[in-house]
């Protein structure tokens, strides 16, 4: 048994050994290339649409008769919001198995595939009835708008490819651990644990949701919905779900931009923490979306906002961390004065820029995000396109440009070719345009929303009013943002598509940095996953059953499902 | 430790406020399953400096970490029932003995024998802990009568879930403890 175990440990040793010297294998790569792909094209529809839409509420396009606003904009949200974000972190998350575990195995490799297929197919299914304009509902799916049965049995699929993918990710570390008794998980392959974890328990909420509430009563089976608990349900995945996203981005912020700028990693301990941290404490959060639904007492509202604001300080602790690390960089390669290190910093290196500016943007996300949170001020802005301007700054600048910078290192490792100096001005000039657009288009939204804007509404002046009239200059640069987008959205498409299959040959660096010498070691204590889970649950428990209690019992007689559009 | 200490005694000032207090027990579940724990780990945090500053008392009344962890679990399972609740409302002396007992008699003892107590006393606590939360639990949700004054019907059919949930959440925990072998991975 013994030596069973030392030579296996001999054999991932040397695993671990070809796989740093060689790059990833073509297999492990291969899952990793379909799921970006997937990402990417997802990226070019979505954006697509999300132009029609743009120029539609800027009043510059009315749409076909046969295309209706809704349906646009239910597609704009799933494709991006639950198609690209989803397979780019499966697919950067598999690929950093890979890297730091030493491959994956071969068993898990299957896994992945049914997975993706299971996806795929769900995806499929998704997608025709929002063709035939049966499931104009939006990505948040609320009841009682009731889509066509077969779009809910496509989200039960895509949730149970999710699974798939998280019970391969465990596997593969478990794996891992068995042949290293006693050794920190390579600090990627915790963030991905983490992920995956946070992606089971957001998924399982979702679950219930769809299976238990929704199709039942979309095919008639039962009459009415309680819409209140599916919309705790709901959120408690949306939430999350976004989080999920944020947390991938923050991996990359940790783990590869202190390499991509010549530093070394922040604090192992303290970036082990934010991810506990943030996993247990992150689907309790869901209840800042519902903060003026009807039917929640107020103490419970005031109680969530602290949940809500808890999940605020491993950010604040992320963004310590990352300046520090930027400073310590920019000081070891003698920077001088208080900020000369910001000189210091690779301005023209599209891996580094990128994700800089996604870091910058999460500044006045996160603040308002706050706003948000606080009940008072979100009675102003909530049903306003103020908060469609959040989102899009959240996921549309902090996440989606850290992964528009990954992609430009994560494509070609993956495709053994490699960045050549043409694709990062590409990938510069790119990040620029969509930065250029995002900010334009972000600060109208948010502030044609404190005029009072609606959000998912299409393109009304309310028969000329006066006060409707006066959003129309801010929805014209809306307009504008849109179009700088998609030419950003179509050259960083054609750019991860040129490092896939055209771009020289060569072997690329995954970015991995290194913690700082003599640094104290990291307890054990951050390991103990099955620990953290249960922490997790229980905190879930505490916020959830009260106010779930309360909507099953008291409920209202329930809804019968509408098509509204 | 004298950090610990100060973080402690601010929470536990913190936890007396009274709009702090008047909020949480204005409602059952947060009154037992977050005001409660919360004094209990105030006490927690507090007991370190004591601990190290008298180690001969802790030595002799709790060598082996039995004495600590009963007085813990009466003192726990005291204030699980639904009279006690009742009272620490109405009785001034009853709510003080709550401030008091709930981190000294708790806390204290907690801090002080959890980690004298070998795998098997552990796990024991935590399968009677499960054991009495689904007990509870099922007494809450299940009872026709209303068993405080203080608290509504709907408050105690709460709290009962509450206490299923919890009781779930340990038997995840104690599969996990019985199942997976750390000496196959630490």
């Amino acid at each position: 048994m013994q030596t069973s175990v030392s030579q296996n440990k001999v054999v991932s040793g040397f695993k671990d050994k070809a796989n740093k010297a060689l790059g990833i294998s073509r297999q492990d790569a291969l899952i990793s290339k379909s799921y970006l792909a997937v990402a990417f094209i997802a990226l070019l529809l979505g954006g697509l649409l999300g132009l029609l839409q743009g120029l539609n509420r800027a009043g510059l396009l009315e749409l076909p008769a046969w295309l209706n606003y809704y349906q646009i904009l239910t597609a704009h949200g799933i494709l991006l919001v639950v198609v690209l974000s989803a397979f780019f972190t499966i697919g950067y998350f598999y690929a950093g198995l890979s890297h730091t575990l030493g491959g994956l195995l071969p068993k898990v490799r299957k896994i992945a595939w049914i997975g993706f297929w299971t996806k795929i197919v769900g995806f499929v299914l998704v997608v025709i009835p929002i063709l035939m304009n049966e499931a104009s509902v939006m990505y948040t799916f609320y009841p009682p708008m009731a889509a066509h049965p077969m779009f809910y049995f496509g989200l039960a699929l895509i949730v149970v490819g999710v699974w798939f993918l998280a019970a391969g990710a465990f596997i593969n570390v478990a794996h891992w651990r068995k042949n290293h008794k006693g050794e920190h998980l390579p600090i990627l392959a915790f963030f991905a644990t983490g992920v995956f974890v946070l992606l089971v328990g957001a998924t399982a909420f979702v679950a219930v949701e769809v299976l238990f509430m929704i199709i039942p009563w979309s095919l008639g089976w039962v009459d009415t919905i309680n819409v209140m608990v599916a919309r705790t349900l709901f959120w408690a995945f949306g939430h999350t779900a976004v989080n999920i996203w944020y947390l991938t981005a923050v991996s990359a912020w940790y783990v590869v931009i202190p390499k991509v700028i010549g530093g070394t990693r922040f604090n192992d301990y303290l970036t082990r923490v934010v991810v506990i941290a943030l996993v247990i404490m992150n689907i309790t959060g869901g209840f800042h979306h519902q903060i003026i639904d009807p039917g929640i007492s107020l103490p419970i509202k005031f109680m969530h906002v602290f949940m809500s604001l808890a999940i605020g300080f491993p950010s604040l602790m992320t963004a310590y961390a990352m300046f520090r690390v930027f400073e310590r960089t920019g000081r070891r390669k003698d920077a001088k004065g208080a900020l000369g290190w910001i000189k210091k910093l690779p301005w023209g290196d599209v891996r580094f820029l990128s994700p800089f500016i996604a870091m910058a943007a999460f500044a006045p996300a996160g603040a308002g995000g706050i706003v948000q949170s606080t009940n008072q001020l979100d009675q102003v802005v909530h049903n306003t396109m103020w908060i469609v301007g959040h989102f899009h700054l959240t996921l549309g600048m902090s996440v989606i440009m850290t992964f528009f910078g990954v992609s430009y290192w994560l494509v070609p490792y993956i495709s053994n070719r490699v960045l050549t100096p043409k694709m990062n001005k590409l990938g510069v000039i790119q990040t620029i345009i969509w930065t250029i657009g995002m900010v334009i288009m972000a600060f109208s939204m948010h502030t044609a929303g404190l005029f009072g804007a609606p959000r998912r509404t299409s393109y009304t002046t309310y028969g000329d009013f006066s006060s409707s009239l006066g959003w129309d200059p801010y929805m014209a640069a809306v307009g504008v943002g849109a179009t700088l987008l998609l030419v950003a959205v179509i050259i960083q498409v054609y750019a991860v598509f040129n490092m896939m299959f055209f771009a020289p040959k060569g072997t690329t660096e995954f970015p991995i940095a290194e913690v700082e010498e003599n640094e104290a070691k990291t307890p054990y204590m951050t390991e103990r996953w099955g620990v953290w889970v249960v922490v997790m649950l229980i905190v879930i428990a505490m916020a959830y059953v009260l106010p779930l209690t309360d909507m099953i019992v008291n409920a209202p007689p329930g809804s019968p499902p509408f098509k509204t559009w | 430790m004298m950090t610990q200490f100060i973080y402690g005694l601010l929470f536990y000032i913190f936890l007396m406020l009274p709009p702090v207090a008047n909020l949480v027990e204005s409602i059952m579940i947060t009154h037992m399953h977050m005001q409660m724990p919360m004094l209990v780990i105030s006490g927690f945090l507090m007991a370190g400096i004591f601990l190290k500053r008298f180690p001969r008392f802790f030595e002799k009344w709790n060598s082996n970490g039995i004495p600590g962890i009963t007085l813990f679990m009466i003192v726990i399972i005291c204030w699980t029932i639904p009279r006690t609740m009742d009272e620490a409302l109405t009785l001034q002396a009853i709510e003080a003995w709550k401030f008091i007992s709930l981190p000294f008699l708790a806390g204290f003892p907690l801090r002080d024998s959890w980690k004298k107590l070998t795998k098997a006393g552990k796990n024991l606590i935590i399968i009677i802990f499960t054991v009495k939360y689904f007990g509870m639990g099922a007494l809450y949700i299940w009872s026709e009568d209303q068993l405080c004054n203080n608290y509504l019907v709907i408050d105690q059919l709460t709290l009962g879930w509450g206490f299923i949930t919890t009781a779930i959440c340990l038997v995840i925990y104690l599969v996990y403890a019985f199942t997976v072998d750390p000496t196959k991975y630490e």
